[in-house]
Formats: structure tokens, sequence, C-alpha cells
């Protein structure tokens, strides 16, 4: 069967799962009915997430370029996951690092932290698209035809952050369905929900980030309660702390280090950490200039130098669980994730606190790809009894607009559940102000200097009037990725302007377009190949969707009439799809769209009221028989349980 | 603005069974969550999401007593917010003013247990209020001009809430 999968020249497009991580990248898939991890030609599992440019224009990706990274420190580019979404003037760019930066010249510029590699910039989001460019043709080789990837970010990353790794996935070429909270991914990897219910902790200490989730499954659906952490704490400050000492071991000035020898440190911290996970001392050779010098480090050593680092994660978890609204002991289970959880010390920490030893039966590296791809295959449509399990997430920081005095009016607190809405009414505070300035900002603290800056635009055109009587409705709406996008509208004349938060350094699609064409050796015409390919998939996607809905609730058709322009509709796009021109492909996936506008509102209703009749179908269909919508539905539940004031109710 | 019971499709009352709650939009999200339209037409994916946006704000709503009891207000043509409301008592002003102060002495200090003793005594008090809220509601409901009588004790949830919210941030200064 598998390879008759692999060899079939018609093989359908299969959803992928990527975890792309600070240290190490991975890509997953769903072989009868379980999620496995795609290896490469020699059986390695793990990308390193390792880029180098080398003096020829190549990119060199992973393990090989890994291997350069001690002796081109500034051409090679690691953990760049700690650079997705940061500015140039970002302290966080410039902590032990090797790297050198292109100075921005305008505000524009910038907006991104980028590298100087062999003369050129480059941005982290191209980093990382050359990480995802790798992953997918690993993918490829096994599956022929890769449809939509799931890509996981850590829960604690901001929009900055999460608009920058979908920006990567676009400029990989890859169709992003969704992109998933890592802890989220390992929750549903260990198949939790075979348990029905409980209250579970994950515990995610990867390369560079730090994440801790409190979840409850109730049947089948993983509620995210709360969500905290770190997103520039991880193993790599674990390397930071002891290539330090290392260089203090070695009588190296703090200001007199050349870049390799730095490098070299991290390298040898990074190997002597692996090392203490089953020994007791390690010892190390290190370079220098003047010869070998020896080195050792003690477990006991290691764990003074990075005690501060793990206790920091102890705050995140304590703050999680105040937020859920639960102890510790209340807890049935806690799972560890990500590689710095193979720390002994940090399973300790972490059984130490939460009062119970920690589930770790799959391997930590692995299971958020796992989880990836089991979302992959739940939203592709392919995996068995999918709608049984859902994921609920939460927003991991306060959205919020910067007021009068540079103070922060919060919209949408942290941990709310996403989709999630809110609109606010503001009005203006001088006589016959015309425009408006608005500053999206995103986290906790009061003053919005001390937040992150999402977006700033201004909304114009509302007539001259006196202070306070313009009203401004500023509205957000964050989706299921995570990602805000926010309108404002003036109430009074009715002048409205949307932004898509496209945080500061974000890219314009027609942006990522152009990189796409220029990374791609044949520019134009693959380009062309490429959009007709996604173009097909999306069109037999919506085909099929449109068929089985057809068959399901043909009953919520409204006359011949309706059926026969669907029918039409349905017959021009599979006609377009045997063709080969994508723009005939959208235009009529469009149309198609528009014909089943109407009907599918009925058909979302008719699932409302299924969902809130409960398994009771029998008694909704002839309720909503004539499919008159929820409320028409909701007015005659309330009739019928309320005929004298209603005491007795649904609710009891 | 939508009304966030009939949103749910729970009974518009005060005293709504948590679990029930939380069931009903654990079923709701099950049938309109984006993720159940992940490959549907572009239409219907945007219907999901505003449906399932709006389930999720009334569940927010509910969930939370306050603004519960702000929903069932209005549902009943009584104007809330606290412009529209009427002036907290001077007792209620002057207990809280105390209460307040000893939460900055306690802080100054570094006095968890007594920052905590602090809290869960207005716990307490905020169960009691909440108690005698959903009695009020049962009886009144959906009169207007009886209903006004919960305006005081919504005014004083408002106080003891944002008390409790500045205990839990001192509380998180202490133990970091």
């Amino acid at each position: 069967m598998a390879l008759l999968e692999i060899f079939d020249p018609k093989a359908a497009p299969r959803p992928i799962g990527i975890d792309l991580g600070t240290t190490n990248s991975l890509v997953a898939r769903v072989r009868d009915g379980k999620p496995v991890v795609i290896a490469d030609c020699n059986a390695e599992k793990l990308v390193p997430s390792v880029v180098h440019y080398d003096p020829r224009g190549r990119v060199i990706v992973g393990a090989d370029a890994q291997r350069l990274a001690v002796d081109f420190p500034r051409e090679t580019i690691v953990s760049v996951k700690r650079f997705m979404g940061r500015g140039a003037d970002d302290p966080e760019t410039r902590r032990l690092g090797t790297y050198e930066f292109v100075e921005p010249k305008t505000p524009e510029e910038a907006k991104s932290v980028r590298f100087k590699v062999q003369g050129r910039a480059v941005t982290p989001v191209e980093v990382s698209a050359e990480i995802l460019r790798v992953l997918r043709s690993l993918a490829e080789d096994e599956l022929r035809s890769v449809g939509g990837a799931v890509i996981t970010v850590p829960a604690y990353f901001d929009d900055a952050q999460r608009q920058a790794t979908k920006d990567a996935g676009k400029l990989a070429g890859l169709d992003v369905l969704r992109l998933l909270n890592e802890p989220t991914a390992a929750a549903l990897a260990y198949g939790l929900e075979n348990q029905k219910n409980g209250l579970f902790a994950v515990y995610d200490l990867g390369g560079g980030t730090f994440d801790v989730t409190i979840l409850l499954l109730d049947d089948g659906v993983f509620q995210v309660r709360s969500t905290g952490g770190d997103s520039a704490l991880g193993g790599d400050d674990m390397d930071r702390a002891l290539a330090e000492r290392l260089l203090q071991d070695l009588g190296v000035a703090a200001e007199n280090r050349p870049r390799e020898l730095v490098r070299l440190a991290l390298d040898t911290a990074r190997k002597i950490k692996h090392g203490l996970t089953e020994n007791d001392r390690v010892e190390a050779e290190i370079e220098v200039p003047g010869g070998t010098r020896k080195l050792a480090v003690t477990r006991d050593e290691f764990e003074a130098l990075i005690k501060p680092i793990v206790e920091r994660t102890g705050v995140a978890c304590r703050r999680a669980l105040r937020d859920a609204g639960v102890s510790a002991e209340e807890l049935d289970g806690v799972i560890l994730v990500g590689g710095s959880t193979r720390v002994p010390y940090v399973r300790q920490y972490v059984e130490k606190l939460f009062g119970k030893p920690p589930l770790c039966d799959l391997d930590p590296e692995e299971v958020v790809a796992l989880g990836a791809a089991i979302q992959a295959d739940i939203l592709a449509g392919t995996k068995e009894r999918a709608d049984e399990v859902l994921l609920l997430d939460v927003l991991p920081l306060s959205l919020g607009l910067e007021t009068m005095g540079g103070v922060v009016e919060k919209i949408l607190p942290r941990n709310t559940t996403i989709p999630a809405g809110a609109r606010q009414t503001f009005t203006t505070y001088a006589d016959n102000q015309t425009g408006f300035d608005l500053h999206i900002v995103q986290g906790e603290r009061e003053l919005a200097t001390d937040c992150r800056s999402l977006a700033r635009f201004v909304l114009k055109g509302i007539p001259p009037m006196p202070a306070g009587l313009a009203r401004l409705e500023v509205t957000f709406r964050v989706d299921a990725d995570g990602l805000l996008s926010v309108t404002a509208k003036e109430l009074t004349t009715g002048v409205e302007q949307k932004v898509e938060v496209k945080p500061s350094y974000g890219l314009t699609d027609e942006e990522v377009e152009a990189m796409l064409m220029a990374a791609l050796d044949h520019g134009e015409e693959d380009l062309e190949k490429r959009q007709l390919i996604e173009a097909r998939v999306e069109a037999e996607r919506v085909v099929l969707a449109t068929k089985k809905a057809l068959v399901a609730d043909a009953d919520l058709l409204e006359g011949d009439e309706e059926r026969a322009r669907i029918d039409e509709a349905l017959a021009g796009l599979e006609e377009a799809i045997r063709g080969t021109r994508a723009p005939i492909i959208r235009g009529r996936t469009e149309v198609l769209d528009e014909v089943t506008h109407g009907w599918a509102g009925r058909r979302m209703d008719r699932a409302i009221a299924r969902a809130i009749a409960g398994k009771d179908v029998t008694s909704i269909e002839s309720t909503v028989a004539k499919a008159r919508g929820v409320e028409a539905h909701l007015a005659e539940h309330a009739g019928h349980n309320a005929p004298d004031g209603g005491a007795s109710g649904t609710g009891s | 603005m939508i009304d966030p019971f009939q949103t749910l499709g729970v009974e518009a009352r005060f005293d709504l069974d948590p679990d029930e709650l939380a069931r009903r939009h654990r079923d709701l999200s099950r049938a309109l969550h984006p993720d159940r339209y992940a490959g549907a037409p572009a239409a219907e994916r945007r219907l999901s999401l505003s449906r399932a946006i709006e389930v999720n704000d009334a569940f927010r709503v509910l969930k939370d007593p306050i603004r519960r009891a702000e929903a069932l207000l209005r549902r009943a043509g009584v104007p809330v917010g606290e412009t529209a409301e009427p002036k907290p008592s001077p007792d209620l002003l002057m207990e809280m003013m105390e209460r307040r102060e000893e939460l900055g002495d306690a802080r100054r200090r570094k006095d968890l247990v007594a920052v905590r003793a602090l809290t869960e005594a207005i716990r307490v008090r905020e169960r009691e209020v909440l108690a005698s809220m959903g009695r009020q509601f049962a009886v009144s409901d959906p009169d207007s001009t009886k209903l006004a009588v919960v305006l005081p004790e919504l005014g004083e949830l408002r106080y003891l809430r944002r008390f409790l919210d500045e205990a839990s941030a001192i509380e998180e200064e202490l133990t970091t």
C-alpha cells in the first residue's frame, strides 16, 4: 500500500505538520491513521535549524550548515527563530551572538532585523523560509505531492512573531492551513482524547522558547484554559551561560572575543550540556590561539549555572495556573515537551513544581511535529472521526490600544478563547480633529511604550466637529491562527478603514509574491505552475465540500432554482479545473462561493440548532425543517419552556 | 448588541449552571469552529469565523457575573454602566478604602499571608453578593422597575472585582 502511494503519479496532495524549532525542525505526516516523522535518506528526522550562505550564493540548510557554523560564524545563522518578528533595535537581537546586522537607513527598514551575509541583507522570515523549503522537499520526496501545512509556533508568540512565521511559510511556497500552538500540538499527539476528560499542564522548554499551557480535555475538545511563557528563554540560554563560564575559564576578556571563539564556546557548551544528561562530569577540549585547552564541568556546576534560567519557568507556570483558576493538585497530568526537558535538573524541577512525575513517553523532540500532522489531517478532512476532536486555543497576550497619556486600554485580555472579537468606542479629544491616531499594542504592561507595538494607523476624513462628539468604533478580530485584524469606523459619518495588522515589519502579499518569484529558478513560469496547482487544490476542495453538502443538506435548498444555479456553477468549476488557467479556476470558485452563500448560512443555522438540541436529532429536524434560522428555533424553544413567566428552562 | 443568552441558546437567568454553560459552548464550538470549515468555500469560512467569534464572546460575557448581570439588565431595558447607575453608598466607599489601605500596607511589608487573607475575605464577600443577586434576579426579572434594586449590588461587585484584580497582581509581584 505504502509503495503504491509513493509511486502513484496522480497522488493526491497530502497534508503535513511542521515543527519549526529554534534548534531543530521536523516534518511529519499521518500514515494509516498514525502520525510519523518523515526522515531523510540517511534516516535523520531532525533538520538542524541552521542556514549557511556561501560565497557563490548557494544556501545550505541543516546538518551541513551546522558543520560550517564554527568556521563561518557570520554567514551561518543559527536559532533564527529567536529573531522572528523582531525589529532592528530589539535588544534581544544584540545578545551573545555572532552576527553582523545591516544598519537600517529608513524606519521601514528598521521594522525587521536584517542579517548581513555575503554582502546582502536577509530577514529572519527569509532565513526561516529556507528551512521550510528543505522540509517541504523532504515531504515531497515521500508524498510526491504536499497539500496544506500546519506550522507550529510557541504558544507565547505575539502577533508579530506569528505573522512572520506565516509569511515564512508562504515564502516557502506552502499553503499554510493553520498556525498551531506547540503545547496544544503536543497534547493532541499524546492522544489524550482517548481518556476523554482531564486537566493537563504542558511544559514546553525548547531551544529558544518556553511555553506552559493548562488545558482541559472535555469529551474530545481540548480547551486551553491559560497559557504563559517566555518567547526568549530556552536551552540556548543554558548554552550561553555555560559558554560564558568556559570563556572565563579560558581567560578571554569579554571585550576581546573573536566571533569564531564565541561560536566554538557555544558549540562546546551545547555538547557538554548533552553529555551531562547521562554523566556527572564531562571533559572537553577547546582549540584556542596557542594550543588546545582541556576543560571539565560537573553536573552540580552546570545545575548551579542554569538554576536561575529554570526558575524563570516557574514564574510563568504559577501564573498560568492562577489564570486558569486551578491549583497544581487538581492536574491529572503534566506533559514534557522540547529538547531542553531532557536535562535532568529540568525534570526534577517540573516534578517538584507540579507535585507529580511528568509524562514523557513520547520523544519530547518529536511530539510537536506529530501533533501538527494530526491537526493537518483533521483540517484536510482526511482523519477518521475528525469531528470528535477540536482544539480551542487562546490569545497568549492582551491586545489593546494606546489612549491619552500613553496608557493602554485593553480590548481583548490574555487567555481569551480564539477566534475572538471585541469592539470599543472612543472619541476625539480636540475640537475639529479630522484624524484619529490608532496605536495597536500587545502585552500586559500599563504603558504602551512597555508593550509590543503592532501597528499604527490614522483614521482620516472625520468632518470637523467639537471635541468628544465624534464616535470612533474600533473592532478587533483574532482568527483561529491567533492573528489580528483591526477595523475602525467613525459612527456619525460612517467613515470606515480596515487594516490587516501586518505588524510593522510584516510583508505584503505582493512582497511575498515578488520574493517567491526571485527564489524560483525559472521565475514567472514556475510561479504560474505553482499558482495553477494551488488554485486546483482549493477548487477541488470546494467542489468536494459542496457535493457532500448537496447530499446531506439538499432539503435546505430554496426550490429547484437555487439547486440549478449551484449545479451550473459546480459544472463550470469542474470544467475549469480540467483546464490550465489559474485565473479562470479562481474566478469560478468565487462564482460557486457566491451562489452557495445563502444556503451555507442556512446550513450553519442547522448545525447550531443541532448543537443546541444535543443528540436529539429527530426533534430538531422537525423544528428546523423549514430552516427559518436559529432565532426562530430559539424563539420556539423559549416558548415551550416558559409558558408562564419562565422558571423552568434549558439552563437546568 | 447581540443577546449572549440567545447566541448560546440558554435561558436568560442569573444563576446559570456553569457546567451546562461550558457544555453548550463546547457543543456550539464543535459545530461552528473554523477548523470545521477548513475545506469549505471562502464565504462559508468567513461565516464560520464570525459565528465562532459571536459564540466565544457570548460565552465570555455569560461566564463573568458582572457582564452577565449587565446583559440581563440590558434585556429588561435597565440602563447599565457606571455613569448610568446610582452612586455607591458612602459606607461601601469607606470600607473599600480601608481594605485597600490594608492591602497597600501588606504589600509594603511584603506580607504574602496578609494579602491572601484579605483576598479570601473579599472572595467570601463576593460569593455572598452573587447569591443575593441571584435571588433578586429570580424574583424581579424581567420587571425593569423591580430590577433596579440589583444595581447597588452590581456596583459593589465591580469594587470587589477591582480589589481582587489588584490583590492578584500584588500576590504575583510578591511570589516572583
